[in-house]
C-alpha cells in the first residue's frame, strides 16, 4: 500500500511531465551579421506563459512542452518562430527588422498594417529621434520626412519652430499641423519629451487627414508614446551635456576705429550750410585703434552649457505593462541671461482588466521655464538686445566714466538702440508653463472584431510670465520701471467614443470605425501691467509699490463637435479602398454656418501581391495609391463672427492727470463666416527591392483651398478696415521622393541611409475684391515699415515686391544717370516701361519669393561593429530672403556693416554700397546738370512710396542653404554584469551650412504668427553651434 | 462568457446612451461671449458714451500729435528740413483712417442717444451731444481740408454701418454738415468747465473752431467769399465774451500753467500715464533730427522775445544753432523738466485752437470782408504783434496799421500766423486755402510742384473696397 501510495505520488507529480512532456532547451541569441549576442531578447513558448530573456551572453534556456514554438523576438529584430521538434539546442539568428512590412502604424483613431496603407505617411521611429542631441521633437523632426518644412523661426532655447506639411495652406489660418499624441488632439511639441517618443507619423494628403475634418487641413502629425515592452524590468539612464557657441552666420561687424572714420566721413558729406565739425578727432581715432573699442558680439554673447539627465523604469508584468520616465532638461542660451529648463514626468500604464476589458492610462505632466529678455520681432527693437548688439556703435564703452551703462549719442550712429549689455542682462523676465496631461482610454471587446474605446483626454496648463525692466533698460528709463505679470489657465479636454469593427470574410477585409467626439477649451488670462516702481530692488514680487496700475483680463471659450464614419475594405490584400466622412460643428464659426463635412476617399493596389510577382525576389512591394479628400482650417479666434465693441486703453479726455477708459466699435458682424475648405488629391507609389533593403516612395499631389479666411476689406470710411470672410482660394502643387536603404553590408560595415526630396508651390486663385494683399514687416529692425509682401492673384504665394536693383551708376553712365537725377555711385533701378521715373505705378515688380523650389533631407548611418556614425544634411534651395537686418546695418549714416567700407568711389566701382556725395558737390552737380540741360532740370525721379525708399531687391538674398545638420559618433560597450546596454557618444549639431546668406542664419522666419512673412529676417536669436556628449545606461 | 458579453453590451449601452444624453446640451454651438462686449450690451450708461470721447483721443492724437513728429511733412518744404514735395500714394493715409475711426465710434453713441438707450437727464444728454458733435465736426473738418470730397457717415448710417459704400459728398454738403454739429455744439457745451474737467471743450473753442471753418470756406476750394464776414463775427463773438486772453508773457504761453487757459482753447492732453511722443524729435540740438526746423527759415524768423520763446537756439550747453551747425528745436514743445527729458519723456499738451489764432483769424476775415483793414483788424493783428515783441517797439518785427492795403495787411497776417502758430499743424492748410505752395515752398523743391498737391490722395484701401469711391485728380 505504501509502496502504491508513493506511485501513486511518484505519477502524481510526474503527470504534468508526462502530461506536458517538459523538456529543457537552451540556446544562444546572435546578431545576423555581426555575430554579436543579443541581450535581453525575449524567448517564449507560444500558446503558453513561460518565457525568458536573453543573458549579457545572449544565452537562454526554458523549459518547454515537446515539440513546442517559441517566438524569439526583440525590438528592431524581426521575429521568429522555431519548432522545437524535439531539439534541445538552438543557435538563433536575429536579422534586423528592415522596415518589417507586417508593421503596424498608427493612422487617425486606429492603427493599421503598413502595407494596407493607401495614404501617404511618413513614419518616423523614436530611436531615430533620440539620436539627435536636440531635446525638441520639433528640430528632430528637420530633414526626416519628405514634404515636411521644419523652421527654426529663432534660435533661442525653447524658441519657436514652424512645421509646414505640403507648403502653405490657409493664410489666416495659421499653417501648422496638427499635433495628435496618443489620441489627443492639440498640444505642442516643444514641451514634449523625445525619449517618449516611440513612433511618430506624418500624415499628408487627405485621405490619412481628413477624418481629422475642420483641423487636418495642414496635415498631421501622430505621436504614440512608449508603453513598458519588456517583461524583465528595464532601466536606462541617460545624461547629455552640451556646450554651444553663437554662429554669427554672414553678419560682420565693423571696429570703432572704422566706425569713427565712417562716422566722421559721412558727417563731413553734410556739408551745404556749413563744413560740419567732426565728431571723432584724430586722438580719439588712434586711440580707437589701440583697443578696438567695443566687440558687442562678444559683450552679448556667452559659451553656454547644456544638459539632460533622463531616467526610465518600463516592464511587463502579466496583464499590467508601464512606462515611467523623468526628465531634467537645462539650456543656457548663448544670449546672456537667457535660457530653458524643464522638469518632466510621464507614466504610461496598460493593463488588460479581463478579457472583454483593457484600459490605458498616460500622464504627462511638465513644468517648462523660459528666461531672459524679449527679443521677438513684436516688441520695440531698440530695447532687444539682438538688434541693440547689431547696431549700437563700437565706438560707445559699456560703462561710461560713471560707471553707469552707456547710451547711445544722438550725434551719430543708431540714434535710439539701447546699450546691448543692458538689454541683455538687466531685464528679470520669467516664463513659466505648468503642463498637466491626462489621458485615459477603455477598450471594451464587445464582439469579436468589435471594439469600443472611449477616451478621455484633458491639458490643463497653467502659465505665469512675469518680468520685471528695470530703471537700465530701454523701456524701464522711460517709465521708471515696468513690472508686468501674465496668468493664464488653459484648458483643453477631449472625449472621443470610437467603436470599430473588423470582418474578415474569405479574401474580403473590411474595417468600419464610427467615432463621436467633443472637444472643448477654454482660455482665462489676466494681466498686471505697472509703472512708474517707487521701489526697484522688488521688482514683480512687489507690482504694489507702482503709481500706475493696470490690470486687464481675457477670457475665451471654443466647442467643436464631431461625428465621423470610415470603411476601409480590402481584397486578398491587393485591392485596397476607404471612405470616410466626418462632420464637425464649431462654436467659432458664423450663427448660419455652423457644420462642415469632410469627405475622403481612396484606392490602393498592390501590384506586388499579384500572381505575376508575388514571389519575385528583386520586387518585395509594389504599390499605387490615389486618394481624394477635403479638410478644413478652423483656426480662427473665438467671437470673430460677432459685432465687438473693445476696450482701448484711455485718454486724459479732462486733461490733468487720470484719463477716462476709451471703448470702440471694433468689429463688424458676420454670421455667414465657415470654414476654410480644403480638397487634395494625391498619387502615390511605393517600391521596396531586395527583401526591402531599398525602398522608394514617390508621391505627387495638388490642394485646392477655398472659402479661405481673410481679412474682407472695408472701405475706411466706416471706421474699421477689415472683416473676417471667406473669401480667396489658393492652389499648391507639389511632389515628394523619398529614398531609403536599410542597412547594406559591406562586411562589418552595415548603412542605412534616407534621403528626402519635396517640393511644393502654391498660386493664389482668388482674394475676393482684393487684387493682391499686402504684408509688411512693421518698423521693427529699423527698416521696411511698408508692405513687401505679396499675395497677388494668378501669382505665387510668397512673392516679394519692391524695385528691382541692378547695380550702380557707374563712371562713363553719367548721361543716363542724370535723367534719372542720379549720379555715378548712386543706386539704379530697373525702369520697366522706360519713362525715366521709377515709380510705384510702373516700376514695382516681383523681386523674389521666398518660397524654396526643393527641400531635402539626407540621413546616414553606419555601424561597425560596436561602433556608430551617423550625420544628417538638410536644406531648401531656391528660395528668397529679405534681409531686413541688414538695411539698418548698411545704412550710410550709422551701420555698423563692416562692407560699408566697400563704398563706391571711383576708385572702386566693383561693389555694391552706393557713394556718398556731399551735398555741397551735389549741388554743383545739380546746377552744372541744369545748365547743360535747360529742358530736363535735375530732379530725382526715383519716386518711391513714403519711406518705401528700401524696398528693393538690394535687400533680397538667395537664402538657399545646405547644412549638415548634425554628427554623432557613438560607441557600444559589451555588456558587463548587470549592465546590458552602455553607450558613450559624441555629436556636434549645426556643423557647417553651405549658403551665400549674409544674416545670421537662412533659416529665419522673424514671423511665424503667418505664412505670409515667411522669409523675413529682422535678426531674430541666432542659431548655435552646440557639441554634445552623452551616455546612456540600460540595465 | 455569455454574461461577459451581455454585461459588456450592457455597459457600452449605458455609455451610448449618457453621450447622447448629454450630447443634446453639448452639441449647442452657440456663442456666449463673457469677456467681450458687443453693441447689443453697451452705450447704456453716461459713462459708456462717454468712453467713444476718450476713443477720438486714442485714434487721432498719435497721427496728430504723436508720430506727427516724424511722420508726414506738412511743413517739411517750407518750415522744416527735408521734404521734396512728392506726395505719393496713401500718403495720409493714417490720418484718413483715424478719423473715420473716431466717426464711427461717435456715431454709434450719438445714435444710442438719440434712440433713447441711454438713460440720462436733459442736461447730461445735451453735454454728452455738444462733446460728441464737436468732435465729429472737427474729424470732418480735418478730413475736408485734406481730401475735398469725402463719404459722409453720420448716425443715420448706424444699423447698417459697415455695408454701405458712399459716394463722395460735395466739399460744399460736407461743410454744412461741420457748421450744423458746431452749432448744435455752440448750444449745448458749457462756457466753462469744472476744475477736474478743464480740459474738455467749452461754447468758445467751438465758436473758434467754427470761425476757422467759416474761414476755411471763405477761401479755396470753395472761395465763399461772404463766409469772411461770418468768419468776423464768430471771432468776435469769442473776443467779446472775454472767456479767454492772450498770455501777456511770450514766455508762458507754452507752460503748464497755461495748458488749459486763458489763452489755449483746446488741445490733445497728456500726462504722466499718458505721455506725448519722445521729446528728443523736437530738438536737433540735443536730440533727433526728424522734425527740425529749416535753419534758413528760422534764420528768417524776426528777431524778437517770440523767437526764443517759440525755438530752442541754444543747446543745453548754451551754444547758439547756427555754431553748433544744427537746426534749432521747438522750444513750443519743450517745456517739461529737464529730468523728464533725460528719460526721453514727455507729458505736454498738443495745441488745437488757442486765443491768438482767433485773433488772427478775426483779423484776416474782417480785413478781407471789410474791403481793408478796419481798426479791430489791426488791433487784433497788433496784440499778437505786441506780445511777440515783449511789448516794446521793435522794427525787426513792425506793428500793423489802418494805412495798410488789404492785400498788404493779408499777407501781413498770414505770416503772423506762420510766426505765430508754427508747428500747430496750421500752415500746411493755411497754404491749402490761400493756394500758395508753389510761392512758400523753398526754391529747390519748387520743380516738384503739381496742382493736385491741393488735395491729398484718397487711400487705395478705400477704393479698393468702395466701388462708389473715385481718386483725387492727378493721382
Amino acid at each position: 500500500m505504501k509502496i502504491k501510495l508513493n506511485f501513486l505520488l511518484c505519477v502524481f507529480l510526474l503527470l504534468p511531465l508526462v502530461l506536458f512532456a517538459q523538456q529543457q532547451i537552451r540556446g544562444k541569441v546572435t546578431e545576423s551579421g555581426t555575430g554579436e549576442p543579443v541581450i535581453g531578447a525575449s524567448i517564449i513558448e507560444v500558446g503558453a506563459s513561460n518565457g525568458t530573456t536573453t543573458d549579457v551572453n545572449g544565452n537562454f534556456s526554458l523549459a518547454v512542452r515537446k515539440n513546442a514554438v517559441i517566438r524569439i523576438s526583440f525590438i528592431g529584430f524581426l521575429s521568429q518562430e522555431i519548432n522545437t521538434g524535439g531539439r534541445t539546442s538552438f543557435d538563433i539568428v536575429l536579422r534586423e527588422d528592415a522596415q518589417s512590412l507586417d508593421e503596424v502604424v498608427v493612422v487617425g483613431y486606429g492603427t493599421q498594417k503598413r502595407t494596407e496603407i493607401t495614404g501617404a505617411i511618413s513614419s518616423i521611429k523614436g530611436d531615430d529621434l533620440t539620436k539627435l542631441a536636440t531635446q525638441r521633437i520639433d528640430q528632430a523632426l528637420q530633414g526626416r520626412a519628405a514634404g515636411v518644412l521644419v523652421l527654426n523661426a529663432d534660435g533661442a532655447p525653447g524658441g519657436n519652430t514652424v512645421i509646414q506639411i505640403r507648403g502653405v495652406n490657409s493664410i489666416l489660418g495659421g499653417s501648422d499641423a496638427l499635433i495628435v499624441v496618443d489620441g489627443f488632439q492639440g498640444g505642442d511639441l516643444t514641451s514634449l519629451n523625445p525619449n517618449d517618443i516611440e513612433s511618430m507619423e506624418v500624415l499628408k494628403d487627405a485621405s490619412a487627414t481628413a477624418i481629422y475634418g475642420a483641423k487636418g487641413a495642414n496635415g498631421v502629425i501622430l505621436i504614440q508614446t512608449k508603453r513598458g515592452r519588456s517583461t524583465k524590468p528595464r532601466i536606462s539612464y541617460s545624461a547629455d551635456f552640451g556646450v554651444s557657441n553663437v554662429l554669427m552666420g554672414g553678419v560682420k561687424l565693423m571696429n570703432a576705429a572704422d566706425y569713427a572714420r565712417e562716422t566722421n566721413f559721412y558727417n563731413s558729406r553734410n556739408n551745404y550750410d556749413y563744413d560740419p565739425i567732426p565728431i571723432f578727432t584724430d586722438e580719439e581715432i588712434t586711440e580707437f585703434e589701440r583697443t578696438g573699442g567695443t566687440n558687442w558680439m562678444d559683450v552679448v554673447y556667452r559659451q553656454a552649457l547644456t544638459q539632460t539627465h533622463q531616467l526610465s523604469v518600463e516592464r511587463k508584468i502579466d496583464n499590467l505593462t508601464f512606462y515611467v520616465s523623468g526628465q531634467y532638461y537645462n539650456q543656457e542660451g548663448v544670449l546672456l541671461a537667457s535660457g530653458y529648463d524643464r522638469y518632466s514626468l510621464r507614466a504610461n500604464f496598460n493593463s488588460d482588466i479581463t478579457n472583454w476589458l483593457k484600459f490605458g492610462l498616460t500622464w504627462y505632466g511638465a513644468l517648462e521655464t523660459r528666461y531672459g529678455a524679449a527679443f521677438d520681432p513684436n516688441i520695440d527693437p531698440n530695447g532687444n538686445p539682438i538688434y541693440a548688439s547689431l547696431n549700437y556703435a563700437p565706438t560707445l564703452p559699456i560703462y561710461d566714466e560713471e560707471g553707469n551703462y552707456s547710451k547711445a549719442n544722438p550725434l551719430y550712429g543708431h540714434p535710439t538702440a539701447w546699450n546691448p549689455l543692458a538689454s541683455a542682462i538687466e531685464p528679470d523676465s520669467k516664463r513659466q508653463n505648468v503642463i498637466n496631461n491626462a489621458n485615459l482610454f477603455l477598450d471594451f471587446n464587445i464582439l469579436k472584431g468589435l471594439t469600443l474605446r472611449v477616451q478621455g483626454s484633458a491639458r490643463l496648463n497653467n502659465a505665469l510670465d512675469a518680468s520685471y525692466y528695470n530703471t537700465k533698460t530701454y523701456g524701464g528709463y522711460t517709465d521708471n520701471g515696468i513690472g508686468t505679470s501674465t496668468s493664464s489657465f488653459a484648458k483643453n479636454l477631449q472625449n472621443s467614443n470610437i467603436l470599430t469593427y473588423k470582418l474578415d470574410i474569405g479574401k474580403h477585409n473590411f474595417q468600419v470605425l464610427g467615432v463621436g467626439e467633443i472637444q472643448y477649451s477654454e482660455t482665462f488670462s489676466t494681466k498686471i501691467s505697472n509703472k512708474d516702481f517707487i521701489i526697484q530692488e522688488t521688482g514683480y514680487y512687489s507690482l504694489g509699490g507702482s503709481n500706475i496700475q493696470k490690470t486687464s483680463s481675457s477670457h475665451n471659450e471654443r466647442k467643436l463637435v464631431s461625428f465621423l464614419g470610415k470603411l476601409n475594405y480590402s481584397f486578398d490584400n491587393r485591392y485596397l479602398t476607404s471612405f470616410s466622412l466626418r462632420a464637425d460643428g464649431s462654436s467659432v464659426f458664423g450663427r448660419n454656418h455652423k457644420w462642415g463635412y469632410f469627405p475622403a476617399g481612396s484606392l490602393g493596389w498592390r501590384v506586388s501581391e499579384e500572381k505575376f510577382l508575388k514571389g519575385n525576389k528583386l520586387i518585395s512591394n509594389l504599390m499605387f495609391r490615389s486618394s481624394f479628400g477635403v479638410t478644413g482650417n478652423q483656426a480662427i479666434g473665438s467671437y470673430q463672427t460677432l459685432s465687438r465693441i473693445a476696450q482701448d486703453s484711455a485718454y486724459p479726455w479732462d486733461g490733468g492727470d487720470g484719463a477716462i477708459v476709451a471703448y470702440t466699435v471694433n468689429s463688424a458682424s458676420n454670421p455667414n463666416l465657415k470654414w476654410e475648405s480644403t480638397i487634395q488629391r494625391n498619387l502615390g507609389f511605393d517600391i521596396a527591392l531586395l527583401k526591402n533593403q531599398l525602398e522608394f516612395t514617390a508621391e505627387v499631389f495638388r490642394k485646392n483651398t477655398t472659402d479661405m479666411l481673410l481679412s474682407r476689406e472695408l472701405p475706411l470710411s466706416s471706421g474699421l478696415t477689415s472683416i473676417t470672410d471667406n473669401v480667396g482660394s489658393m492652389e499648391t502643387t507639389g511632389w515628394e521622393v523619398s529614398f531609403k536603404t536599410n542597412g547594406i553590408r559591406l562586411g562589418n560595415l552595415r548603412w542605412s541611409s534616407s534621403l528626402n526630396l519635396s517640393s511644393s508651390s502654391t498660386i493664389v486663385l482668388d482674394l475676393g475684391t482684393y487684387k493682391f494683399l499686402a504684408y509688411s514687416a512693421g518698423s521693427s529692425g529699423g527698416g521696411v515699415g511698408v508692405p513687401f509682401k505679396y499675395l497677388t492673384v494668378g501669382e505665387p504665394f510668397g512673392q516679394f515686391m519692391g524695385f528691382k536693383y541692378i547695380g550702380l551708376w557707374q563712371e562713363g553712365e553719367e548721361e543716363e544717370a542724370g535723367r534719372y537725377g542720379q549720379r555715378p555711385g548712386n543706386a539704379r533701378y530697373e525702369d520697366v516701361n522706360a519713362d525715366g521715373k521709377i515709380d510705384f505705378d510702373n516700376d514695382w515688380q516681383v523681386i523674389g519669393n521666398s518660397t524654396p523650389d526643393l527641400i531635402l533631407g539626407w540621413s546616414n548611418d553606419f555601424s561597425y561593429k560596436r561602433w556608430n556614425l551617423s550625420f544628417l544634411f538638410q536644406g531648401t534651395i531656391g528660395n528668397d530672403i529679405f534681409n531686413v537686418s541688414r538695411i539698418q546695418r548698411e545704412s550710410a549714416s550709422t551701420g555698423v556693416s563692416v562692407d560699408r567700407l566697400k563704398r563706391w568711389t571711383y576708385e572702386n566701382q566693383n561693389t555694391d554700397i552706393p557713394a556718398v556725395w556731399d551735398s555741397k558737390s551735389g549741388v554743383a552737380y545739380r546746377d552744372a546738370w541744369n545748365a547743360t540741360h535747360p529742358d530736363q532740370p535735375y530732379v530725382s525721379t526715383y519716386i518711391f512710396p513714403t519711406s518705401g525708399g528700401n524696398l528693393t531687391s538690394r535687400w533680397l538674398e538667395d537664402g538657399s542653404y545646405i547644412r549638415l545638420k548634425n554628427i554623432q559618433l557613438s560607441y557600444n560597450f559589451p555588456s558587463i554584469q548587470g549592465i546590458s546596454n552602455l553607450r558613450l557618444s559624441v555629436s556636434c549639431t549645426n556643423v557647417f551650412t553651405l549658403t551665400k546668406y549674409k544674416g545670421f542664419d537662412p533659416e529665419v522666419s522673424s514671423y511665424t504668427t503667418s505664412a505670409a512673412h515667411y522669409g523675413t529676417d529682422t535678426s531674430s536669436y541666432p542659431q548655435a553651434r552646440t557639441v554634445n556628449f552623452a551616455l546612456n545606461i540600460t540595465l | 462568457m455569455k454574461t461577459i458579453k451581455y454585461l459588456s453590451r450592457k455597459t457600452t449601452l449605458c455609455i451610448l446612451l449618457i453621450f447622447l444624453l448629454s450630447g443634446c446640451e453639448l452639441i449647442d454651438l452657440e456663442e456666449n461671449p463673457r469677456g467681450v462686449v458687443t453693441a447689443d450690451n453697451f452705450f447704456n450708461t453716461p459713462e459708456q458714451v462717454e468712453s467713444v470721447l476718450a476713443s477720438w483721443g486714442r485714434y487721432t492724437f498719435k497721427p496728430w500729435g504723436r508720430t506727427y513728429g516724424y511722420g508726414p511733412d506738412f511743413e517739411r518744404h517750407t518750415d522744416q528740413r527735408g521734404g521734396n514735395l512728392l506726395i505719393q500714394l496713401d500718403y495720409c493715409a493714417t490720418f484718413f483712417t483715424k478719423h473715420y475711426n473716431s466717426i464711427k465710434d461717435l456715431n454709434f453713441a450719438i445714435y444710442a442717444l438719440q434712440a433713447g438707450q441711454v438713460p440720462v437727464t436733459e442736461d447730461q444728454y445735451n453735454l454728452l451731444m455738444g462733446q460728441l458733435k464737436f468732435l465729429r465736426a472737427w474729424n470732418y473738418f480735418q478730413l475736408v481740408r485734406g481730401w475735398g470730397d469725402i463719404p459722409l457717415l453720420t448716425e443715420e448710417h448706424v444699423p447698417d454701418y459697415f455695408n454701405y459704400q458712399l459716394t463722395r459728398t460735395p466739399v460744399a454738403e460736407v461743410y454744412a454738415q461741420i457748421i450744423l454739429d458746431f452749432q448744435e455744439a455752440i448750444k449745448t457745451l458749457p462756457i466753462k468747465w469744472s476744475t477736474d474737467k478743464k480740459g474738455r471743450p467749452t461754447q468758445d473753442a467751438a465758436k473758434a473752431l467754427l470761425a476757422k471753418t467759416y474761414l476755411t470756406m471763405a477761401t479755396a476750394p470753395l472761395n465763399e467769399t461772404s463766409y469772411y464776414a461770418k468768419a468776423a463775427d464768430m471771432a468776435k463773438e469769442v473776443m467779446d465774451a472775454g472767456n479767454y486772453s492772450l498770455v501777456q508773457d511770450i514766455d508762458k504761453v507754452f507752460s503748464f500753467e497755461t495748458e488749459y487757459g486763458p489763452e489755449m482753447m483746446w488741445s490733445f492732453h497728456a500726462n504722466d500715464e499718458y505721455p506725448s511722443t519722445d521729446p528728443r524729435v523736437w530738438t536737433p540740438l540735443d536730440g533727433w533730427s526728424d522734425n527740425a526746423p529749416s535753419i534758413p527759415w528760422a534764420n528768417a524768423y524776426p528777431e524778437q522775445p517770440r523767437k526764443g520763446a517759440y525755438l530752442q537756439l541754444y543747446d543745453k550747453n548754451g551754444v547758439h544753432y547756427n555754431t553748433r551747425k544744427r537746426a534749432p528745436g521747438i522750444k513750443k514743445y519743450l517745456y517739461d523738466t529737464k529730468e523728464n527729458f533725460e528719460k526721453y519723456f514727455t507729458r505736454i499738451n498738443i495745441p488745437i485752437i488757442r486765443y491768438a489764432d482767433v485773433l488772427l483769424i478775426f483779423a484776416e476775415a474782417e480785413n478781407m470782408s471789410k474791403g481793408g483793414p478796419t481798426q479791430a483788424a489791426v488791433d487784433a493783428l497788433n496784440l499778437v504783434i505786441d506780445r511777440s515783441n515783449g511789448h516794446v517797439e521793435n522794427f525787426n518785427h513792425p506793428r500793423a496799421n489802418i494805412d495798410m492795403w488789404q492785400d498788404e495787411f493779408d499777407l501781413k497776417v498770414l505770416r503772423e500766423r506762420n510766426l505765430e502758430l508754427c508747428f500747430e499743424h496750421d500752415r500746411w492748410f493755411d497754404m491749402l486755402r490761400k493756394r500758395s505752395i508753389l510761392t512758400d515752398v523753398r526754391e529747390s523743391v519748387r520743380p516738384n510742384f503739381d496742382e493736385r498737391i491741393y488735395l491729398w490722395p484718397i487711400p487705395e484701401a478705400e477704393i479698393r473696397a468702395n466701388k462708389n469711391m473715385t481718386q483725387n485728380p492727378g493721382y
